[in-house]
């Protein structure tokens, strides 16, 4: 496990709007809101073929699906998106079948 | 001399095969030669004798000089039995290939001029009864127009414009290639209401629909992989789809694994997936090698203003 002190760095450094949200005690943004204020800009990353939200270790996640495990895009993806955990999913490209 | 021996002389004057110290010749009657109990009347005998398989068999004044088999080859006897034409074995195509009516959900269907996919199940828009399955299936990706000929077994699977319509196009929701899609859907108006049914195809009657829930185990019935059973492991994605005329976003699908191997796979496109009570949960209509996605089944209602019957 990695502990929380340096994720929440992380966050903090680049999601300085919805820190602010939390000092005034609004409720978490829910995953299905995360998902849809990220995707577009996930969807544009190369190597990404799907989002979607999935479960991880018992809380609800973004799940992002690759076409392949090619370390550039492994790179290009976050470990989080506000709090919300990310995984990745290698699925293969997508085809109407 | 023994079966075997007569068998070596059999195969080089009827198959032509080499035999030392005999000159290889062929009848083109002759289909193939064995060793078997000698048939008398109908039933086999102790005797063992050398089998000569023929085309077609013949009474001996209508085979050509030269062409009739004798009783006795080297001291054994022959036997002829007609065997027609050996050919590579080509199994019957499986019932999900073939032309069934009246037709049902499962079965192979499409376009005219696309290969096959499934049809998917029956729904009910303003009384009258239509078929549903995917907009490339049914409607080409967007290049059908109403009135189409829709073939049961679809094109792949040997379906015929002259003999093999079951419907004609009536609606498709058109495929963007800019924006966000929801559904891959389109329905065809059977010619004839007495050949569809709506049962589905080893699995039974649908009992309406509605959403599925995370991890809810499904099942469907389809053209390639017929019955499969899976679990629903997304019911929010936003996926990237390659068609044959270009690649579409779609939103709000579901993802399914299968449980054992694959979901499915090419031409199951069209097949409806089944929550285990019955409820009609979504439109298959792509894959990876790892996942099924679908659309959601109250989506696809919803954009067709009809209800699944």
């Amino acid at each position: 496990m990695r502990a929380n002190f340096p994720s929440k760095v992380v966050a903090g450094h680049s999601l300085v709007g919805f820190i602010v949200r939390h000092s005034i005690g609004l409720p978490m943004a829910s995953v299905e809101e995360v998902k849809r204020r990220h995707e577009v800009r996930l969807m544009k990353t190369p190597g990404v073929v799907g989002v979607g939200i999935g479960r991880k270790d018992g809380k609800d996640c973004i799940r992002v699906y690759v076409k392949d495990d090619s370390p550039r895009t492994l790179a290009a993806l976050p470990q989080n998106l506000e709090d919300v955990e990310v995984e990745i999913v290698v699925s293969g490209p997508f085809k109407a079948l | 001399m023994n079966a075997e021996d007569a068998k070596l002389v059999c195969e080089c004057q009827y198959l032509g095969l080499e035999k030392e110290g005999l000159t290889a010749g062929t009848n083109p009657n002759v289909v193939g030669v064995g060793i078997g109990h000698k048939t008398v009347r109908g039933q086999p005998t102790e005797e063992m004798a050398v089998k000569v398989y023929v085309k077609q068999k013949l009474h001996p004044l209508l085979v050509k000089d030269g062409e009739v088999i004798p009783d006795e080859i080297e001291g054994v006897s022959t036997d002829i039995e007609e065997a027609g034409e050996f050919s590579i074995w080509r199994p019957m195509p499986p019932v999900y290939q073939r032309k069934v009516r009246p037709a049902m959900g499962g079965l192979s269907i499409g376009h005219y001029a696309i290969s096959a996919g499934t049809l998917g199940c029956l729904v009910r828009s303003e009384g009258a009864e239509y078929i549903l399955s995917n907009n490339h299936v049914l409607a080409n990706e967007n290049r059908g127009v109403e009135g189409d000929p829709i073939l049961q077994p679809g094109r792949f699977d040997g379906g015929k414009t002259e003999k093999d319509v079951l419907a004609r196009l009536d609606t498709y929701v058109a495929l963007d290639p800019e924006g966000a899609n929801v559904v891959d859907c389109a329905i065809a108006l059977p010619f004839v209401a007495q050949d569809v049914s709506p049962d589905i195809l080893n699995i039974g009657r649908l009992r309406g629909s509605r959403d599925a829930a995370l991890d809810e185990k499904v099942q469907k019935s389809g053209r390639t992989t017929r019955v499969t059973n899976g679990a629903v492991t997304d019911v929010n994605a936003t996926i990237r789809v390659g068609y044959a005329t270009g690649s579409y976003i779609f939103q709000d699908q579901i993802v399914i694994r299968g449980e054992r191997g694959s979901f499915s796979s090419g031409g199951d496109s069209g097949a409806v997936i089944e929550a285990y009570d019955n409820a009609a949960v979504g439109l298959l209509f792509a894959g990876s090698p790892f996942f099924t996605v679908a659309n959601k089944m109250t989506n696809v209602e919803k954009a067709l203003d009809a209800k699944v019957v």
